[in-house]
């Protein structure tokens, strides 16, 4: 953190690409038409909201966190929009967004493991919208506690708590997928 | 190991947004904000006070800081931070020759339109009043409260004169105590110090070179 006063542009130079990945993880429920259009709209409007309201920032405030609070709300209302329009489970993995191997894997070990990371995916959307931001912020975006709670605009424990719903939730939808028991034991 | 292992899965099946797209919504931000926020130009010359930077609004020249403490970081941050700012050499060749003169003892008054929006009209008469004072000469923070019709406002002034933001072409520098003593200078004293001696020795070769 630097003492001296940020210059808006600065915050599109530090933070975009994390904060357009964000917002780029939570519109990915389930490939409902253009991820990348959707989290480019939400990202153009999370810095149009900052901008508006950058002048009334106070000094010395956590500008990342102040960033992905504004980001978090556009998402949660465009989400929430979407989710009444379309049926929240409906979308199946789509094979353009199937992710590559990195290893040469044998056909059926690769359609076994682009199924699991589909069913991860899926399972990931359909967390209730605050247990899904504050899992991938804390997960993905590799965010502290309490920054995390500043970005959810909620307490340090509520955040741990919606984190860990989010985590004990994940490991019963996917029921013998062990990667999320190193999760559960949140400190 | 593992864990390192899962968390690299939980990353590859939440994926990662492609890269194209990412410098699309930057070029899309980048085109946004220069419709949107005041425009400001800046550029930096080499001055014998050290670096010294200056930044021109659509209206005209609006900040210059210069010595020790001077940063482009801190320079830039403490001009409008909701403007779009770039450097423009160029554009801003005028402003950087007439530093050089001035600097070389060359220039005794500046030509150029300044932008003092953001200060009180109270700030904006004293700094006009500083204008005023003519090169090599100086005046009492009570002779500018004078010249203001508010004679008991020295104080209030001094404090105007402080928030110069465009040092040297408004020369805040000219005016000292009345017991003759350099009184505040926001840049250091040794800074007013070299001000005032450049002017005025400037100002006696000019006088000893008329015929």
């Amino acid at each position: 953190m630097t003492d001296r006063p940020l210059r808006f542009e600065e915050l599109i130079e530090r933070y975009h690409d994390e904060i357009y990945g964000y917002l780029w993880r939570l519109c990915d429920n389930g490939s409902q038409g253009d991820v990348e259009a959707a989290a480019e709209d939400l990202t153009q409007e999370t810095y149009l909201r900052a901008y508006q309201a950058f002048a009334r920032l106070r000094p010395h405030s956590n500008v990342r966190a102040w960033l992905y609070k504004i980001a978090t709300r556009c998402a949660y209302t465009a989400l929430q929009r979407r989710r009444l329009a379309a049926c929240r489970y409906a979308a199946s993995f789509d094979e353009a967004t199937a992710i590559p191997a990195s290893t040469a894997e044998s056909p059926p070990a690769l359609a076994m493991r682009n199924e699991m990371m589909a069913a991860v995916r899926r399972a990931v959307a359909a967390l209730p919208p605050k247990q899904q931001a504050a899992f991938i912020l804390r997960h993905v975006q590799g965010m502290a506690y309490a920054e995390l709670a500043q970005a959810l605009a909620c307490s340090e424990e509520s955040a741990r708590a919606n984190v860990s719903q989010a985590v004990r939730r994940l490991r019963r939808e996917l029921g013998d997928a062990r990667m999320f028991e190193y999760l559960e034991e949140d400190r | 190991m593992m864990e390192e292992r899962h968390e690299q899965w939980l990353h590859e099946a939440l994926g990662t947004p492609p890269a194209d797209a990412l410098a699309r919504s930057r070029r899309r931000l980048a085109r946004w904000l220069a419709q949107t926020a005041p425009r400001l130009r800046w550029d930096a010359i080499d001055s014998p006070l050290g670096p010294l930077y200056f930044a021109v609004s659509d209206r005209g020249l609006c900040s210059l800081d210069f010595g020790a403490g001077a940063d482009l970081d801190v320079f830039l941050a403490h001009l409008d931070p909701l403007a779009h700012a770039e450097r423009d050499p160029q554009g801003l060749s005028r402003v950087a020759e007439q530093l050089r003169e001035y600097f070389a003892g060359q220039r005794q008054r500046f030509d150029l339109p300044l932008d003092l929006e953001r200060l009180t009209p109270f700030q904006r008469g004293v700094l006009q009043a500083a204008c005023a004072i003519p090169y090599g000469a100086v005046r009492s923070y009570g002779q500018i409260a004078q010249m203001m019709g508010r004679p008991h406002a020295s104080r209030a002034v001094g404090q105007a004169l402080g928030s110069n933001p465009i040092p040297i072409v408004i020369p805040c520098h000219r005016v000292v105590a009345s017991d003759g003593s350099l009184g505040g200078y926001t840049g250091g004293l040794e800074k007013k110090r070299f001000l005032l001696d450049l002017e005025h020795a400037a100002a006696m070769s000019a006088t000893t070179a008329r015929p």
